[in-house]
């Protein structure tokens, strides 16, 4: 029982990271439609940016943590600036082969910028071990659920109460319509982009602080695909629980069969769940009209 | 200024080609082809087997992007369920070459049916994760079924006689992958231009609109799907012919990016691009290599230290920039250029 207990922990830890990452894809992809294969290697690159930047300024936690937001939000502006927003009226397939391009370049990129060692991030989370009940985490481990909890809810208080997040549901639903109601369309992809960004770098960072910051970072994004999949694409709070549940599985998976199959059991889950339900589990379902 | 031509029967409609230069153009290449093994070096005979090969999977990648319209992210696991088809039953089973090479086609295409079926209710973006979870769990497959596949020890492919080519020497290898490649064309040439191939078109441009005249999407997506990996599958057969030995490690994410990028470079949805990008990305890494040699010796040592990612980093920068100036890829800049010329005083 302890072993399950544990598992679980571990499993909604990483599941955590995942959920955190799939929301970023589903924030992009309600409001613009376009899948952005990139997300990991954009989470990578602010991960990446924080750790010079605790390295080199010796920031305390407190500050990184918003200092890494205001860096993400840039560094999602600039790419979509640069990338997508040129692509503006292309088909979503092409916008999705940018982004696919836009994944390895990223990569690349930052391999060759820092080197391709890997390195601990010093600004670690004060408080070593903690039990609950039976259940025992480092606090780094625990920091990762608590920015899950926290991600989750502000992105439902921003989707749900803002001025903003109403306006990105409406170009969702209907970008023509959007527009005419006084919406800034071209501004709300800028804003998806750095809110995604700023979703998924905190992840980064969340991780990199539980492992290290690695130049294998990215898979972390392939990793959460089944997440944002088996939640729906189109719902961010359903793709972060989904994330739980992927993470959960992986842990069980791992402990209790082995073989390797953590990095899989999320794939294996979609294929079953994409062919049972074809638009996930909280996914809305798509009425196509000719 | 030439007048274009003007198409009067049907079947010069859906023929190949009706002009008889176009013929004779292509038939010099191919003999050009077939003589490069009596003037070129054997580094380069060894270059142009490495295209021929991502030709033939670049051309199967085409049916199911380009002419049907169903991305694919997993090209590495149908490569590699076609490699280790071929290697395994060379290795350990003692087939015939010639019969394992064709067991590689079908091995992936059976395979495919998997992905397929779940393809029929998805789209797009759903079946792009759903080919990427495909090709994971291959490569995992392969890895942790040691009993099968020899697992991280890799499969050994002794020297090999194929129908009388002798496949240990360069020019045998580059004969075998030059004939497959060529057959390879021809037959995704012909499928594509009957109502097989009008069919994956026609779902391409609009599913429903395709169901509504009568095209069952089942049976077509299917053949698609079955038709492509078994083209992909024998590349990755020949892969197994050309390395030797096969590890999983090179189907990585990356092979089906850059699988997908010979199709996108070269022009979506045509045979002549997907020959054309699969040329283009092999020699982009060896042209660079090229480039970095002229450069000053300590630059060049920094940057060949990152030469991996440097292959990245083209790769994607080149998938970038052509999506942006000429979606329709090399074989729409040739078009253009053919048009320029045509129409020469006149053309603008």
């Amino acid at each position: 029982m302890d072993l399950f207990l544990n598992l679980v922990a571990s499993g909604l830890v990483i599941g955590s990271i995942y959920g955190i990452i799939a929301i970023a894809f589903a924030i992009i992809f309600k409001t613009t439609g376009v899948l952005n294969f990139a997300q990991g290697e954009v989470m990578m690159l602010v991960a990446y940016t924080s750790w010079s930047l605790a390295t080199s300024l010796a920031l305390p936690f407190w500050l990184l943590v918003p200092v890494t937001i205001l860096a993400a939000a840039l560094i999602g502006v600039v790419i979509e600036f640069v990338f997508i927003r040129p692509m503006s009226g292309q088909p979503v397939f092409s916008i999705v082969m940018v982004t696919i391009g836009l994944a390895i370049t990223l990569r690349s990129l930052i391999i060759m910028i820092w080197g391709p060692d890997a390195a601990p991030f010093d600004a670690s989370v004060e408080g070593g071990l903690i039990e609950i009940g039976p259940v025992v985490l480092f606090s780094e481990q625990l920091f990762a659920l608590l920015l899950f909890c926290a991600v989750s809810a502000a992105v439902y208080l921003f989707f749900r109460f803002t001025r903003i997040g109403i306006a990105m549901r409406a170009t969702a639903m209907d970008e023509t319509s959007a527009l005419l109601m006084g919406v800034d369309v071209r501004r709300i992809s800028s804003l998806a982009w750095a809110i995604a960004a700023v979703v998924s770098g905190l992840a980064g960072v969340a991780f990199a602080v539980m492992f290290a910051r690695a130049p294998d970072m990215w898979f972390q994004g392939l990793q959460s695909f089944p997440a944002a999949i088996l939640g729906g694409l189109d719902s961010p709070l359903g793709s972060g629980a989904g994330g739980l549940i992927i993470g959960v599985i992986a842990a069980l998976s791992e402990g209790y069969i082995g073989h390797g199959l953590k990095e899989i059991s999320g794939f294996i889950v979609i294929i079953i769940v994409l062919m049972i339900r074809p638009y996930g589990l909280f996914g809305e379902k798509e009425l196509e009209r000719v | 200024m030439r007048t274009r031509h003007f198409v009067e029967t049907y079947e010069k409609h859906v023929s190949l080609s009706h002009n008889p230069v176009t013929w004779s153009w292509a038939l010099l290449l191919v003999l050009a082809l077939a003589l490069l093994p009596m003037v070129a070096s054997s580094y380069l005979l060894s270059l142009a087997t490495t295209v021929g090969i991502a030709a033939i999977g670049a051309i199967g990648l085409n049916i199911l992007t380009g002419s049907t319209g169903l991305i694919s992210l997993g090209q590495a696991g149908f490569l590699a369920s076609g490699c280790y088809t071929t290697g395994l039953l060379i290795a350990d089973y003692n087939w015939p070459p010639e019969l394992a090479l064709l067991m590689a086609g079908v091995v992936p295409a059976l395979l495919s049916l998997l992905v397929g079926v779940p393809s029929l209710r998805l789209k797009g973006l759903y079946l792009a994760i759903t080919t990427m979870a495909f090709s994971f769990i291959v490569t995992h497959f392969l890895l942790y079924a040691e009993g099968i596949t020899h697992g991280p020890y890799g499969v050994r492919v002794e020297d090999l006689n194929f129908l009388g080519l002798d496949l240990a020497t360069t020019t045998g290898l580059y004969t075998l992958v030059l004939v497959t490649a060529i057959l390879v064309t021809l037959m995704a040439l012909n499928i594509l231009r009957t109502r097989v191939g009008r069919a994956f078109t026609a779902i391409r441009d609009h599913d429903i609109a395709a169901r509504v005249m009568g095209i069952s999407l089942v049976r077509y997506k299917l053949v698609a799907f079955m038709v492509s990996s078994f083209f992909v599958g024998i590349a990755g057969g020949l892969m197994a012919f050309q390395f030797r030995f096969i590890n999983v490690d090179i189907f990585n994410v990356l092979l089906s990016i850059e699988a997908l990028a010979m199709v996108i470079v070269g022009g979506l949805g045509s045979v002549a691009g997907a020959i054309m990008g699969a040329v283009f990305i092999v020699l982009l890494p060896e042209a660079t290599r090229e480039a970095l040699d002229l450069l000053p010796t300590g630059v060049n040592n920094m940057l060949s230290t990152y030469i991996y990612e440097i292959r990245g980093l083209l790769t994607g920068l080149t998938i970038i920039i052509m999506l942006r100036i000429k979606p329709q890829g090399l074989v729409g800049l040739w078009r253009d250029v053919q048009r320029y010329w045509t129409q020469w005083p006149l053309s603008k």
